[in-house]
C-alpha cells in the first residue's frame, strides 16, 4: 500500500511546475475533525490519524503547538457587553514565535504584531484572557507537504476537545495556483484515512480571505483567521453533539 | 523603561546649530522623522480604569508601518526626585495596517492626535540614546497630517531617550545625563514637563556653530 502511495505524491511533485521551495510563505489548509453524528473525538482517533499519516510515508519531525486565547473585555456595567467584540482572540503559532496575531471574527479584522502587544494588553487591562485552547502534536514531512496533525486542549486540562491537521504545500504562496494540487492531495489523505473506518472525518471550510483584507499571496494572517474559523467550528460542533445528548 | 529629557528651543537659528553639534557628538548620520501619533483612550464603560494607548505611524517610510505604544508610570519616591532623568515605563510593539480598526472595534476612542516632524540620531554612547528635535503639529481635520500645522509656531522639542531595564536604569540615567552635559552651551535639558529657558551662553554657542560648522570645541 505505501508504496502505491509513495507513487502517486511522486507523481504530485513532478507535475508541479512550482517545485522550488518557495522563499515566502508556504500556504496552508487548517482541517478540523467532524465526528459523526452520536460519536465524539477522542485519543483513540488521534493515534489513527498519526498512523495514518506515517502508513503514506510521513516522516515524524518533531512537536509543534499553536496557542489560541479568548478575550473578554473588563466591563463596568455588564448590561453594555453587546457594544464590544464578541470574539476578540489572539493566537501564538509555532513558525512566527516573535509574533502575534488578534482576531476579530465579526469584524472581520486581524492584526500582526510583536508578542510584546501581549505585554501591552495586560498593562491596558481593558481586556483580560478568558479562556486558552492548545493545539499540538507531531509533525510530518511528505514530499513537498508538510503535515501538522494535533489534539485540540484547554490549556489547564488534558480533555481533549477536537483534533485538528494542517497540510502545507511548501512550494507555493499562492491560494488560487495551489487549489487543485491541494484538492488532489486531500483526494488522497481522504482515500488513506477511509481504509481506517473512524467516525468522522476531516473538513475545511476555507474562510473568505477577502473580507479581512488579505490577499492571494499567503501569510501568517491567514493562519490566524483560519484557526479562528476552525475553533467556531469546534466549539458549534461540540455544542451540537451536547444538545443531541440533552 | 525609557530615560528622558527634553528641552523647548524657541529659535530656529539654534535648531540649525542643535543639529551640527549633534553631528558631531553623535557621529551618526540624522534621520528624518515624520510621524503620526494617534492617542486613543478607553470608552467610558471599558475597563475598570481608563487606559490610554499610542499607535505611531511612520510615514517618513515608502510604505507607512505601525506601532503600538503604551507609557506607563514615573518612577516615583524620593529616589526618583534625585535622578535628573525621567524614568518610566514603556512596551512598544510593531502591527501591521489594521491596528486603528482594531483599536476602535475594541472600544478604543481618539483623544488627540499629532503630526511629529524633525530629525532623530540613533546612537550608542554608554546606552542605546535617541535624540530627536521636532516641531508637534495638529490637524485641522480628522488624519490630514498633509494639513498640519504647529501646535507652538517657533517652537522645537528636543527629546534625549534611552531605553532601559530595571536592573541597569542607573547606568542608562548616567549616560543620558552625561550627553545631556555636552548639549549645555546650547541649551539645558530638563525632566518632561519642567520648563527651562535659553542658557545665557546659547546665542555665542550658535554663532560659534553656525561659522564654522560645528570645528570649534564649545
Amino acid at each position: 500500500m505505501s508504496v502505491v502511495y509513495c507513487h502517486i505524491f511522486r507523481r504530485l511533485i513532478s507535475y508541479n511546475p512550482y517545485r522550488k521551495k518557495s522563499t515566502t510563505m508556504p500556504l496552508k489548509r487548517v482541517f478540523f475533525w467532524q465526528p459523526n453524528a452520536g460519536s465524539t473525538v477522542n485519543s483513540q482517533i488521534l493515534n489513527e490519524v498519526s498512523q495514518c499519516v506515517e502508513s503514506i510515508n510521513g516522516v515524524k519531525e518533531g512537536r509543534w503547538k499553536a496557542t489560541l486565547t479568548f478575550y473578554k473585555p473588563m466591563l463596568r456595567d455588564q448590561a453594555l457587553s453587546a457594544e464590544f467584540p464578541r470574539e476578540f482572540i489572539g493566537i501564538s503559532l509555532p513558525e512566527q514565535p516573535n509574533k502575534y496575531y488578534f482576531v476579530l471574527r465579526f469584524n472581520k479584522i486581524v492584526l500582526e504584531s510583536d508578542s510584546s502587544i501581549q505585554l501591552i494588553m495586560e498593562k491596558l487591562q481593558s481586556y483580560k484572557s478568558r479562556v486558552a485552547l492548545n493545539f499540538e502534536g507531531f509533525q510530518y514531512q511528505l514530499g513537498d507537504f508538510q503535515l501538522r496533525v494535533g489534539k485540540v486542549v484547554p490549556s489547564h486540562s488534558e480533555n481533549l476537545r477536537g483534533i485538528v491537521m494542517e497540510v502545507e504545500y511548501l512550494p507555493i504562496s499562492s491560494l488560487e495556483k495551489s487549489k487543485q494540487i491541494m484538492e488532489e492531495f486531500f483526494d488522497i489523505w481522504q482515500d488513506a484515512i477511509s481504509k481506517r473506518s473512524l467516525p468522522g472525518r476531516f473538513i475545511h471550510i476555507e474562510p473568505d480571505f477577502s473580507d479581512y483584507g488579505l490577499a492571494d499571496h499567503y501569510t501568517s494572517q491567514h493562519t490566524a483567521v483560519q484557526y479562528t474559523h476552525v475553533t467556531s467550528q469546534l466549539i458549534a460542533s461540540v455544542q451540537a453533539v451536547q444538545t443531541g445528548r440533552n | 523603561m525609557c530615560c528622558s529629557r527634553n528641552y523647548r528651543d524657541t529659535d530656529l537659528q539654534y535648531v540649525e546649530a542643535l543639529e551640527i553639534l549633534l553631528q558631531g557628538l553623535c557621529g551618526v548620520n540624522k534621520e528624518r522623522l515624520r510621524v503620526h501619533e494617534i492617542c486613543l483612550k478607553s470608552g467610558p464603560n471599558l475597563g475598570f480604569v481608563a487606559s490610554e494607548v499610542r499607535l505611531l505611524c511612520d510615514l517618513e517610510q515608502s510604505e507607512p508601518t505601525w506601532t503600538v505604544k503604551h507609557v506607563g508610570g514615573a518612577l516615583r519616591g524620593a529616589g526618583a526626585e534625585q535622578i535628573s532623568v525621567l524614568v518610566r515605563s514603556m512596551v512598544e510593539s510593531k502591527a501591521s495596517k489594521n491596528v486603528l480598526r482594531l483599536f476602535y472595534a475594541l472600544g478604543y476612542k481618539l483623544d488627540h492626535e499629532l503630526l511629529r516632524v524633525g530629525i532623530t540620531f540613533h546612537f550608542q554612547r554608554g546606552a542605546q540614546i535617541t535624540v530627536t528635535v521636532s516641531s508637534v503639529n495638529k490637524m485641522l481635520k480628522l488624519h490630514a497630517t498633509d494639513e498640519a500645522v504647529p501646535v507652538t509656531p517657533g517652537i522645537q522639542l528636543v527629546e534625549v531617550t534611552a531605553p532601559a531595564t530595571s536592573e541597569n536604569y542607573n547606568e542608562v540615567v548616567a549616560a543620558v545625563s552625561s550627553f545631556c552635559e555636552y548639549l549645555a552651551p546650547l541649551l539645558h535639558l530638563s525632566k518632561p514637563g519642567v520648563s527651562t529657558g535659553v542658557v545665557p551662553t546659547a546665542a555665542a554657542a550658535a554663532a560659534s556653530l553656525m561659522s564654522d560648522g560645528g570645528g570649534t570645541t564649545l
